[in-house]
């Protein structure tokens, strides 16, 4: 712009103001009803949808998928156009380009026109860059694969909960549904070793939480415990180990109360007196816990998978091994402590609880049922019964 | 009493001449396009309250990052509110002060006399982003943890420089607690600081050079 384009534009502005309104009110109040509508938007925001819940850093699993931040998408996306020996081109030349354009653009765009029609090229170039920005932000939003979903807990009770799955399946099998150790038989390398308790009072209040995750992370390869972090070779996310450490800590420590909903959620649930148990409420909780440690794929188990209902009553070198009525199915006589054909007693260590093969010893002989449903159909009559009973006790 | 509070404070800050300064100025009549720098300035106000209170509880170690989140959405007092507000904040923000520019650019009103606002408003969206970035590793969780370490090595691709410019981000090779303490630091420091001395002047010269008048076509 030359002198005179300066002029006449203040000149023109000095009109515009004239003809114009007072800061206070008339500006100020829109500035206020915006401001008061976002902070309604952004509370609404916060409530209703909330900040998504994500799984700990974990620098040693870098099957993570990684995702930015919305808003840089689209350099991101930009990216993968430029791989390899260019890839400079789009990481330093387009960015940089970019920042000068923006930062210099009132020294080298010298037309005094500010109506858009006047000044189409500046127009096009910007709406073409803005519409190529939202394009590469949509591409790279659909092209990411979705997070496959990993097992994460946010809260205590959460993570007693995990914890205890997690323990069950990979710490069971040596040291013990309740970590009361003992001699480990059936499996491969350790067959045995004599183990400690690991819930013992002296082990609780010696080690800290610290020390437990370390233990299980790395391992104690001298003693024979293998790594299980990730990091280390093991297949633990370091959320699954938080939470096996938070689990064992809560529910072994007597210095610490568990929350009551975690105990819940942990408890194996009674049975009523007529009851038939089913696999789903009843059987599979004590299976998870005492069993599926083993019987899970690439264990010695003569190829006894217990992971599903389906696993637990089909698979298996002598399957069946559970027969619905029969109280001489192998499982039953197997947890009676009975050396048969099938193989020594289960679990092998220790004995489950008498309670425990009750629950059990009455699910085969109820039938077996998966569901509660098919278990309420096979009960005996109970509910139907009882009240009519009682009305004809009352009404004569 | 009142006018008399007033008066003797006037007397002493010179409050009326701001008040004649800033407020009851006249400005051209403009459309609901020209709010979007002040939505701009509230969000940043609402991220320095928030930022505020988290920063009392959050801590900036990878050992302690991740729980002590935990802690402000489970245990503090609206704690999971502040950080909602904080989060969506940020987003709004970018959003906000993005359109803003476009705003000021399809009006034309960069030229003469408010080149340098409009540096200053350049400025002022790098730094925007800035603290996105640094602000999406503070949790210490896998998206943030992967994220940033996509994003620094994207600088590490520059030529001569990459792998200097990869180190100072990161603090050494790999992100670090190194790595947490300077983004943590850059977050609630050093970006903020840039940003507050930018607005300043950036609306300092809004009030004295008064906002732009909607572009008339002038063929018609
Ligand atoms: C934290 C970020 C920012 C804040 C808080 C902010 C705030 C403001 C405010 C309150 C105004 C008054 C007029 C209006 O609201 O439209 C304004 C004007 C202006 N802003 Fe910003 N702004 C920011 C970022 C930017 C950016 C990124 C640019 C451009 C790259 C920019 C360029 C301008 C220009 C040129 C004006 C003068 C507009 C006119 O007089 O019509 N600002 N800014």
């Amino acid at each position: 712009m030359n002198e005179e384009q300066k002029q006449a534009y203040l000149e023109d502005y000095k009109q515009e103001k004239e003809k114009g309104v007072k800061f206070y009110p008339d500006i100020i109040y829109k500035d206020l009803i915006v401001a008061f509508a976002l902070f309604l938007l952004l509370v609404g925001l916060a409530i209703y949808v909330g900040v998504a819940a994500e799984p700990p850093a974990d620098p040693s699993d870098s099957s993570y998928i990684p995702r930015p931040e919305w808003y840089f998408l689209f350099l991101f996306q930009l990216l993968k156009y430029f791989p390899g020996q260019i890839e400079w081109v789009g990481t330093v030349i387009i960015p940089t380009i970019a920042v000068l354009a923006l930062l210099l653009l009132p020294f080298y765009d010298r037309s005094p026109f500010r109506h858009w029609k006047k000044r189409k090229v500046a127009t096009a170039i910007m709406s073409i860059v803005v519409i190529g920005m939202v394009a590469l932000t949509v591409l790279a939003a659909v092209s990411t694969p979705p997070q496959e979903e990993v097992a994460f807990a946010t809260t205590i009770t959460d993570k007693i909960v995990l914890g205890q799955d997690v323990y069950s399946i990979h710490c069971v099998e040596c040291h013990g549904a309740e970590g009361e150790g003992g001699e480990i038989v059936g499996v491969e390398g350790l067959e045995g070793v004599f183990l400690k308790s690991i819930s013992s009072q002296d082990e609780m209040y010696t080690r800290s939480d610290d020390t437990f995750f370390a233990i299980i992370d790395y391992g104690q390869p001298d003693l024979g415990m293998p790594p299980y972090g990730l990091g280390y070779g093991g297949e633990l996310t370091r959320g699954e180990i938080d939470a096996i450490v938070n689990f064992m800590r809560y529910t072994w420590d007597d210095r610490v109360e568990i929350p009551e909903e975690a105990a819940q959620a942990g408890a194996i649930p009674e049975l009523g007196p007529n009851e038939i148990p089913s696999y789903e409420v009843h059987i599979e909780p004590i299976v998870k816990r005492y069993c599926v440690s083993c019987h899970r794929p690439g264990k010695k188990n003569n190829n006894y998978l217990m992971r599903s209902f389906q696993e637990t009553m089909e698979t298996g070198d002598n399957a069946p091994n559970v027969i619905p009525g029969d109280l001489n199915s192998n499982n039953i006589l197997m947890m009676n402590r009975q050396e048969i054909e099938a193989g020594g007693p289960m679990p092998p260590t220790r004995a489950l609880k008498p309670e425990l093969i009750v629950i059990f010893e009455k699910w085969v002989l109820g039938g077996a049922p998966e569901t509660a449903e098919e278990a309420a159909a096979l009960s005996p009559t109970e509910e139907p019964t009882a009240p009519i009973t009682e009305e004809t006790e009352v009404s004569p | 009493m009142a006018v008399k509070v007033v008066n003797w404070l006037d007397e002493r800050l010179g409050l009326l001449s701001i008040y004649n300064l800033v407020f009851d100025r006249k400005v051209p009549k403009v459309n609901w396009w020209f709010t979007l720098g002040s939505a701009s300035l509230f969000l940043f106000v609402v991220q320095g309250i928030t930022g505020v209170f988290l920063s009392v509880y959050y801590v900036p170690d990878p050992e302690k990052a991740y729980s002590s989140i935990q802690y402000i959405m489970n245990g503090v007092a609206f704690g999971w509110l502040i950080r909602g507000i904080h989060h969506w904040g940020a987003t709004l923000m970018v959003i906000f002060v993005f359109i803003h520019m476009l705003r000021t650019f399809f009006m034309g009103a960069y030229k003469y006399p408010r080149e340098i606002t409009w540096v200053t408003g350049v400025v002022l969206l790098l730094a925007t982003l800035g603290m996105g970035f640094t602000g999406y590793l503070l949790p210490w969780n896998q998206r943030a943890y992967w994220a940033t370490t996509v994003g620094t090595a994207i600088a590490g691709t520059v030529p001569v420089v990459g792998d200097f410019i990869l180190r100072i981000l990161r603090g050494g090779n790999d992100l670090s607690a190194v790595t947490l303490a300077r983004f943590f630091s850059v977050h609630i420091w050093f970006l903020p600081v840039v940003i507050v001395g930018l607005i300043s002047v950036h609306m300092y010269l809004v009030v004295r050079l008064g906002i732009s008048s909607e572009p008339k076509d002038e063929a018609e």
